[in-house]
């Protein structure tokens, strides 16, 4: 008895071995190399943003970088005042300290002047005061001699 | 006279002659066929009469015929796209290489979605699969003419019209299913495909009876001359391509479907 719907073994054997030349060379011709270009081409673009992803955490990186140093620039700047504005105010201070102990001084100096000057003008007076004492003296004396002469 | 009226007169004047020629043939008689109605849907079906000599070596129902002139075309074309297509290739691509990338991309995505543990080799077979299935479908609406072992000129089927080329491919699918399993689940995976023992057998006959009822139709309309005209356009051509499609889908996504669910691995409780 035959197999129904005339079914053929053999023909099912040819079909199955046109189909397996058919898939590999199907496989080798077309697959493989269409799915190797996708690949490809999905690393490159895959490459490319990462690349892309690394430049923007670096342009990231660099921008705090360089906003940290603004601040630190920023700190220092201020520091900088600060300490200029305190030694500002050292230097005011001792100047000014300076200059009154140069006031003092040149007070005292001038004190002392004045002192020194009186006596000697004092000095000077008695002095001059004894020589027209003499003067009158020896005026009054001289007259004396005459007269009596 | 205005060109648009000359093209007017021109398009008039076609369809008069079209007309004629058609009522001319349709009033004519047909010349005596060689076989019955009956005789060519049952030859279609069990091809027990026709028959076409493969290389003088053995008598072949014409279906196997068919499978070896698809073959030997589509490698042909696809050496000629290897060889003079693929390397030119660019990262941008154009409308064929986009055509040749969305076909691979389709059956490699439909191995990948059905079976994401394991799917190099299903996506091999389900393109290759896919593309017999189809160029072998639309092969028919070639009409290449075969002479039979009697002396006999046919038109060459599609493959998978034969019930031995739609055997092949349904076993070989389940085939396939079952390597998965195995290599996916070993022991497991060969339970879990034989529990779907039905698979080859509803494979097969479902592609068998989806190829043979689109050429038992385009039989039937090319038999009577009357029914040769502008129906052929319908039932030849776009049915022919809507059952392509459609039957390239089916067995592609269905081998692909129970060989994610058999290869999946095993989760222990």
């Amino acid at each position: 008895m035959g197999i129904p719907l005339n079914i053929d073994w053999q023909q099912i054997l040819l079909h199955l071995f046109n189909f397996a030349i058919l898939a590999g060379g199907l496989y080798f011709l077309l697959y493989k190399p269409v799915k190797n270009f996708m690949e490809q081409r999905i690393a490159y673009y895959q490459g490319m943003e990462q690349e892309a992803a690394a430049k923007i955490e670096q342009a990231n990186a660099q921008e705090l970088e360089y906003r940290q140093r603004l601040e630190s620039a920023e700190q220092e700047a201020n520091r900088k005042k600060e300490q200029a504005a305190r030694d500002a105010e050292k230097t005011a201070q001792m100047i000014l300290r300076d200059a009154n102990k140069q006031r003092e001084q040149i007070l005292a100096q001038a004190k002392k002047d004045a002192q020194h000057e009186k006596e000697k003008i004092l000095q000077d007076a008695k002095e001059e005061i004894v020589e027209l004492a003499m003067a009158a003296t020896v005026k009054m004396l001289h007259g004396e001699a005459v007269s009596h002469e | 006279m205005s060109k648009k009226k000359r093209v007017t007169g021109l398009i008039i004047w076609l369809g008069i002659v079209l007309a004629l020629l058609v009522c001319g043939l349709l009033t004519g008689t047909p010349a005596a066929k060689q076989e019955s109605i009956k005789e060519v849907m049952r030859d279609a079906v069990l091809h027990e009469s026709n028959k076409i000599s493969l290389f003088g070596i053995l008598d072949v129902n014409p279906a196997l015929v068919s499978a070896l002139t698809v073959t030997a075309v589509v490698l042909l074309i696809a050496a000629c796209i290897r060889i003079f297509i693929i390397p030119r290739f660019q990262y941008v691509p154009g409308k064929f290489q986009l055509l040749l990338e969305q076909m691979v991309g389709f059956f490699d995505n439909l191995a990948k979605t059905n079976s994401p543990h394991r799917n190099g080799f299903l996506g091999a077979y389900v393109f290759a699969a896919g593309v017999y299935i189809f160029i072998g479908t639309l092969f028919e609406l070639f009409g290449l003419q075969g002479v039979t072992t009697k002396g006999m000129s046919i038109a060459l089927p599609a493959p998978l019209s034969d019930i031995n080329a739609a055997i092949s491919l349904g076993c070989l699918s389940y085939l396939v299913i079952l390597s998965g399993g195995i290599v996916g689940n070993g022991f497991r995976g060969v339970g879990s495909t034989l529990k779907d023992f039905s698979l080859p057998i509803s494979m097969s006959f479902r592609l068998f009876g989806a190829l043979l009822s689109g050429l038992l139709v385009t039989e039937l309309v090319y038999y009577y001359i009357h029914l040769s005209f502008v129906l052929p356009v319908l039932v030849g051509i776009m049915f022919t391509l809507l059952h392509a499609l459609i039957q390239t889908y089916v067995l592609t996504m269905l081998t692909a479907l129970f060989y994610g669910e058999v290869s999946e691995p095993h989760k222990k409780k």
